[in-house]
């Protein structure tokens, strides 16, 4: 079982390369080819993962633990490549196997003829199998490794239509979020090792193990470091607001990552850490107040959306700030349950998002053309004036993106074009400048 | 926002001004898309604020107000000379249509230089590149190795490095480029657009909201203005960045009770625009947003067109908001609004080193070296230089436009002259075995062909889709009435549909099942998106999600089974008729004013229209099958883009209905009777509905139809299987993802599948590849291979001696079938701009229409999925008449006068017993067809001829009586 497991976590990375290398070496596989090797190799990945599922919910067996080795080791630390199919992690394999796969199946006629064709397929495995690690990962180290993964491969595939502007502006926004998000990750990776040797999932539950005392300032900071991370996957808390804006992709990738398992993957990192945090009330208190905040915003900004995709956006986010809330209070059980539920609603929703007009065409016909009327409640209970600035809040998406971009960015930006004084060479415009014209891949075809 | 204090029209020169504003208004809404809520997709041309020029200059106009291509890009047009698409003598015979110049006197010539340049065509590369060109790349070390051997030796004393250096000391400086006045404030201030377009994007998206959010914007009923002035008026908001002072802006508005023209024009006076460029200003304001403008105009001119929910919409208010947004942006960014008017844009051409280049390639084309260049004298070398820059890209483009179109009348004509010099290959004599009438559309020619090769003695015709019957129509699962005619046309009868005698229980079931099922659907989706209920509803629910994603992603065509089994075993389906009797002559519906159904007069006039100009007076077969059709599938806000156009973008499954119970009433035909239309005793009329992406062919009302009949229906049936078959075996040549071997029974499960597939991005290519129309009998082109490409139009010169029946017919088809070619022509030449690009990442918003990703504007035109195997010709239309009589009809007409005339369709005449045909060459003179330069391949059934090829296939004649034929489609 072992080697299989360790098989099928691989898989999308070794299509990943393989396709890559192809194409290096000016080779294209045909597209039949590639969504059928694709899916073929999903459903690998479904098969073990749910025989390792069944292994351990039906018949308990122990979680596995794989030291694959250490990445690289000094006197006082090492760095481990370690493997952990528990639990937790497994019930995610399977559901991002079957999800992924569903995707490609589903995609390899959506992208059909499209230039990018080949360039999806590559990003859609090189997601599969960063979402893969974050989920199978021993450590917050390898789990990083994971999250960039998937967090490159989600800001290239916002960016997919890299002909027009708008994608490739909101690509580098989102960029910005992930990264300012990840200082918070690599921080409590640093820490972890300076305060506590490094932190492994499989030790984090052991009470014996726990080298913290409840309430010390340095378990609260490192778990605050990892909440904000976490944040920064699922567009909760500060982060919040980034997701309708990763709506410039093609549809599946939406799918996959903003309704699925990108966004999702933040709470996964609270679940694995969630002894860490429920050892710090700070902690936990701050993200049941994050998750809140995000879900009533979310829901605010849901029922004012008048489009298809950003109102999936604002509804996904709503949930993950429940999710969240979840976790801080300490129900895990629920939020798995309620994460596993909330990734494939979300799914067939975003798949059949272009197929809106067709399904309420039908719905409309079917009611008799009366179609019963949705927020009455909220005009009836909520005064007026009330109403009208709560709307004038939807409208500007909480002013949350507005407030931060006069607080942080410009000011980030003023002292960046200040430095760049410094560095003339580094101030120069590239020369030439993209023109509307044929899709770059189109020549090769 | 500084306001003056006597806010309102009186301050700017009283009612004068607003009445400017509205013909300033008018004149740029004029300009803006057409397109509806995309729920209702009617083909229109693109250009339609053009119209009134010629083609070829109207697309150069269109190009420059629109920002617009006007022709393919010159590397596919030179892609096809390379395909043999465009040939050298296209390019002459265009050449010699056009006005010859000398250049050099005694040498060369316009067409000459034009000649010499298309045939061997330019090498034109990005001028950024050029240096890259000259220093690394071979430009200075060799000529161009391309040419003819003649003008290789011509060239072979001198070197490219002296021939640059000649044409680069000998072409002139262009003068600085002229500064102007910009337009708008974007034009020099960058970001500006960025700025003012998500604040209002997400207004004019809630506002035209159709019934997608889940709370409707508040007060929207007062209209787009006050709406935004009351919202953006609230305290304790942040602007967004590069906005602030917007709320005080929208206040003073507010508290000063501006009404939307007032506020027009205190932003006009405070953009400083004077009262001469409010035309030019406000219609570039328009047209940077055209897809949200336009749907404002168009739901403020026909309101009607909102599919449910009637918001009283002005352009004027969507212009004062989008306008308060710009003086607050410009304010924000220069400091004052009006210092953008201070600054200047620079229109440049272009440049020295790209016309260089031009001249370099040019002269090397003509064989001129450096020797020849520099021989000429200054006055003369001028000219050459002119006569280059004024042969530039956009010339060269139109030139081998025209030569593109030129061979692809060739391609038409002269192997459909051959066709009919050869012998019509008419319908074995005697009775048919059954008529059938199908829409014109050009995606219905196949399955025509099919039915006659499968059996030859049934007879098909082409009438519009609505067949003559303009109708406001509701069925038993329908939400309401709808109009099912030609969008021009307002219909003046309702028919209804409903259970028929003692079947109302069942139908009274199925409502109530329906209501239900809607209620739980909708519920289901509401639920699962807000706080509350969402959290139990993905918690509980959310798994159980997953059977039927799985399935239907992995499985379209099981899902779509297990629909229909469980429709079947739950759904009752009740018996219904169709309520169409008016016995009362002044009967009207309460609302509209429309009348109860038809007196019998009225219907046997809609039979007699439709069956008189097709020839069908009498000796009908015992089965006429008339269908309608539309098309299904999923991932596809476009689809009703894909339904029939003269039913207006809907299907035209109850129009064909109704058709065959008018004609079957016995008192119908006995006034047609009397009229001289006679339809035998033993002639019954079956309704049906075509699906032309799933190739279902559907008849209705079988169990009305005399059991004497069902023999005839029986094997009629098995023709139609058999047909279908066929059909999508032809079809499917098209699409790669099916492999070219499946057998016709795969086929068409595979464009069953692509009906039902959740992610197909192109379901069917719709009207993709259209081409020619044919108006004439069918037997003129019977046993000619048309490949879809081809309307239809049933028409019998002979029965029409005044030609009022040409008239008519013309009047319909013209503007229909040209409105589809132009759309078609514009979405591909300009797919971004005409069209709207990609569909991949298309989002639906408010069920109006899509945008890309979550801010853009509502895209208009034709998505690249469904024209990217069009080739972009004006469609050709091919009437069989007269050459003089269908020039008097069409001169008659102004509308048709100005399509022809403006020549934004091509014409021709075909005279089959004489085999000649004459082609229209505009200013009233047409040319006879001369010449046998392309073959007409003869083979003995269609797959024969497109076996084994994706792309456009040449006109074929299929021999009749090959004892293979019935078989020959079966073969791999």
């Amino acid at each position: 079982m072992k080697p299989l497991l360790v098989l099928a976590l691989a898989l999308p990375g070794l299509l990943f390369l393989a396709s890559g290398l192809a194409w290096l070496a000016g080779l294209k596989a045909p597209e039949p080819l590639v969504s059928r090797v694709t899916k073929a190799a999903y459903l690998l990945c479904f098969l073990v993962f749910s025989a390792e599922a069944a292994r351990l919910l039906f018949f308990h067996d122990p979680s596995l633990d794989l030291r694959l080795g250490d990445w690289f080791a000094t006197a006082h630390a090492h760095f481990g490549v370690e493997l952990l199919f528990d639990r937790l992690s497994v019930p995610l394999l399977w559901l991002a196997s079957l999800l992924v796969g569903v995707v490609a199946a589903f995609s390899g006629r959506y992208m059909h003829r499209d230039p990018g064709f080949h360039r999806y397929f590559n990003l859609l495995n090189l997601f599969g199998f960063g979402a893969f690690l974050v989920a199978a990962a021993g450590s917050v180290e390898l789990l990083m490794a994971g999250w960039e993964l998937v967090g490159i491969t989600s800001v290239l595939l916002i960016g997919f239509f890299q002909e027009r502007p708008e994608p490739v502006g909101n690509a580098l926004r989102v960029y910005g979020y992930y990264r300012v998000a990840d200082i918070f990750l690599v921080a409590s990776v640093m820490l972890g090792h300076l305060w506590f040797g490094g932190i492994e999932f499989a030790h984090l539950h052991l009470p014996e193990n726990a080298p913290w005392p409840e309430g010390s300032w340095k378990v609260t900071t490192t778990a605050l470091l990892l909440i904000m991370a976490a944040c920064g996957k699922s567009s909760v808390g500060p982060f919040f607001g980034w997701l309708p804006r990763a709506m410039e992709g093609p549809t599946p990738s939406s799918a996959i990552f903003y309704g699925a398992v990108s966004v999702h993957l933040g709470a996964f990192l609270l679940l694995r850490a969630e002894p860490l945090i429920r050892a710090s009330g700070v902690a936990a208190g701050t993200l049941v107040a994050l998750g809140a905040a995000s879900a009533l915003l979310g829901t605010l900004l849901h029922r004012s959306a008048n489009d298809a995709k950003t109102m999936l956006a604002h509804a996904t986010q709503t949930q993950l700030g429940l999710i969240f809330v979840e976790i801080g209070m300490g129900w895990t059980g629920v939020a798995a349950f309620h994460i596993t539920g909330h990734a494939i609603v979300r799914t067939a929703q975003f798949l059949r998002a272009p197929s809106l007009l067709h399904e309420h065409h039908h719905v409309h016909a079917a009611a008799g053309g009366k179609l019963a009327p949705t927020g009455e409640h909220l005009e009836a209970l909520v005064p007026r004036p009330l109403q009208l600035w709560l709307y004038r809040v939807a409208l500007g998406a909480g002013f949350y993106e507005a407030i931060l971009s006069r607080a942080l960015v410009t000011p980030l930006k003023r002292l960046a074009e200040g430095l760049a004084l410094l560095e003339p060479a580094a101030a120069d415009q590239p020369a030439g400048t993209p023109g509307h014209g044929p899709r770059p891949e189109e020549s090769q075809r | 926002m500084v306001m003056s204090d006597h806010g309102g029209a009186e301050a700017h020169g009283g009612g004068g001004d607003v009445a400017r504003l509205r013909q300033v208004l008018a004149h740029a809404a004029h300009l803006l898309p057409i397109q509806g809520p995309i729920g209702v997709f009617v083909h229109h041309n693109t250009l339609h604020a053009f119209q009134h020029i010629p083609f070829e200059q109207a697309v150069l106009e269109a190009g420059r107000t629109f920002r617009s291509e006007p022709f393919l890009p010159e590397a596919a047009y030179r892609a096809a000379q390379a395909q043999g698409r465009i040939l050298d003598v296209d390019i002459d015979v265009v050449l010699a249509r056009e006005p010859d110049a000398d250049i050099l006197p005694g040498r060369l010539t316009r067409r000459q230089l034009l000649g010499a340049w298309l045939k061997a065509g330019s090498r034109t590369v990005p001028p950024e590149s050029i240096p890259w060109h000259l220093e690394e790349g071979d430009w200075l070390e060799r000529f161009r190795n391309d040419l003819p051997e003649a003008t290789r030796r011509a060239l072979a004393d001198g070197s490219p490095r002296a021939l640059w250096e000649c044409c680069l000391a000998r072409v002139p400086r262009a003068g600085a480029p002229e500064a102007v006045v910009p337009r708008r404030p974007a034009d020099v201030v960058e970001g500006m657009d960025e700025r003012v377009h998500p604040t209002l994007i997400r207004l004019a998206g809630a506002f035209l909201d159709q019934g997608v959010a889940y709370w409707p914007m508040p007060l929207r009923c007062d209209g787009f203005f006050k709406a935004c002035v009351q919202l953006l008026s609230r305290g304790a908001s942040v602007a967004p960045q590069g906005l602030e002072g917007l709320r005080d802006a929208f206040e003073q508005l507010g508290s000063a009770r501006v009404d939307a023209e007032s506020a027009v024009l205190q932003c006009l006076a405070e953009l400083g625009v004077p009262p001469g460029d409010w035309e030019d200003f406000v219609t570039a304001e328009l047209l940077a947003l055209p897809g949200w403008s336009g749907m404002m105009a168009l739901l403020e001119a026909k309101p009607g067109l909102a599919p449910h929910i009637i918001v009283p919409t002005r352009l004027v208010d969507f212009l004062a908001v989008r306008l308060v947004l710009v003086v607050t942006a410009t304010r924000r960014e220069l400091g004052g609004a009006s210092l953008w008017r201070a600054r200047r844009v620079t229109q440049a051409g272009p440049g020295h080193l790209e016309r260089v280049a031009a001249a370099f390639d040019a002269a090397q084309v003509l064989g001129m070296g450096a020797a020849a260049l520099a021989a000429l004298d200054d006055t003369r070398m001028g000219r050459w230089v002119d006569a280059v820059d004024a042969a530039g890209s956009m010339e060269r483009r139109r030139i081998l436009h025209l030569a593109y179109e030129r061979r692809h009348e060739r391609l038409i004509l002269v192997p459909l002259r051959q066709h009919l010099a050869a012998g019509r290959l008419g319908r074995p004599p005697g009775r048919p075995m059954a008529q059938m009438v199908f829409c014109i559309d050009d995606r219905e020619e196949s399955i025509r062909r099919a039915i006659e090769e499968i059996e030859p003695s049934v007879e098909t015709h082409g009438a519009a889709g609505f067949f003559g019957c303009a109708i406001d129509y509701a069925g038993i699962d329908d939400a309401g009435p709808v109009a099912l005619c030609p969008v021009v046309v307002t219909p003046q009868h309702a028919v209804r549909e409903g259970p028929a005698e003692g079947h109302a229980d069942t139908h009274e079931k199925r409502l109530a099942l329906r209501r239900l099922w809607s209620r739980l659907v909708r519920s289901g989706n509401v639920s699962s998106q807000t706080l509350v209920r969402g959290l139990f509803s993905t918690i509980v629910l959310g798994f159980f999600s997953l059977f039927p994603l799985v399935l239907r992603v992995l499985s379209p065509l099981g899902y779509a089974r297990l629909v229909r089994w469980l429709n079947a075993r739950f759904l009752p389906e009740p018996r219904t008729e169709l309520r169409f009797m008016r016995h009362d002559e002044s009967a009207r519906e309460a609302t509209r004013g429309l009348f109860m159904g038809f007196s019998v007069s009225e219907m046997a006039d809609r039979v007699g229209n439709v069956l008189g100009p097709m020839g069908m007076k009498s000796g009908h077969a015992r089965l006429v099958v008339v269908l309608g059709h539309g098309s299904t599938s999923l991932n596809n806000p476009h689809e009703s883009a894909y339904d029939c156009g003269a039913c207006g973008g809907r299907q035209g499954g109850p129009n064909a209905r109704l058709f065959a119970t008018l004609a079957n009433h016995p008192e119908v035909r006995a006034e047609l009777r009397s009229r001289g239309l006679v339809i035998p005793d033993d002639t019954w009329f079956l309704g049906g509905y075509h699906d032309t992406c799933s190739d279902d062919i559907d008849l209705f009302d079988l169990d009305r139809m005399p059991a004497t009949h069902e023999p005839d229906l029986t094997a009629l049936r098995a023709v139609l299987d058999e047909a279908r078959r066929r059909n999508a075996h032809e079809r499917i040549r098209r699409f790669e993802v099916a492999s070219p071997s499946l057998a016709p029974e795969e086929a068409l499960r595979h464009v069953m599948q692509r009906s039902e597939h959740l992610g197909e991005p192109r379901p069917e290519y719709g009207h993709s590849t259209n081409a020619v129309a044919f108006v004439g009998r069918r037997d003129t082109t019977r046993g000619l291979f048309l490949d879809r490409r081809a309307f239809l139009i049933s028409y019998d010169h002979a029965s029409d001696p005044t030609s009022r029946f040409l008239g008519n017919i013309l009047g319909a088809v013209i503007p229909v079938c040209g409105g589809i070619s132009l759309e078609y022509y514009f979405s591909t030449v300009d797919n971004e701009v005409l069209g709207c690009g990609t569909k991949l990442p298309h989002n639906v918003t408010g069920l109006v229409g899509v945008m890309n990703g979550m801010q853009g504007d509502l895209r208009t035109g034709l998505t690249w999925q469904m024209v990217e195997i069009h080739e972009p010709v004006r469609i050709l239309f091919v009437v069989e008449n007269a050459p003089e009589v269908v020039l008097a009809v069409i001169h008659a007409n102004a509308e048709l006068k100005e399509w022809l005339e403006n020549r934004w369709i091509r014409l021709a005449c075909v005279d089959a017993a004489k085999a000649s045909i004459s082609v229209y060459r505009g200013a009233g003179v047409f040319e006879p067809l001369e010449g046998d330069d392309v073959p007409l391949p003869r083979v003995r059934c269609s797959a024969d001829h497109y076996r084994g090829h994706r792309s456009h296939l040449p006109l074929a004649r299929i021999e009749p009586g090959a004892a293979t034929t019935a078989a020959c489609c079966n073969r791999h």
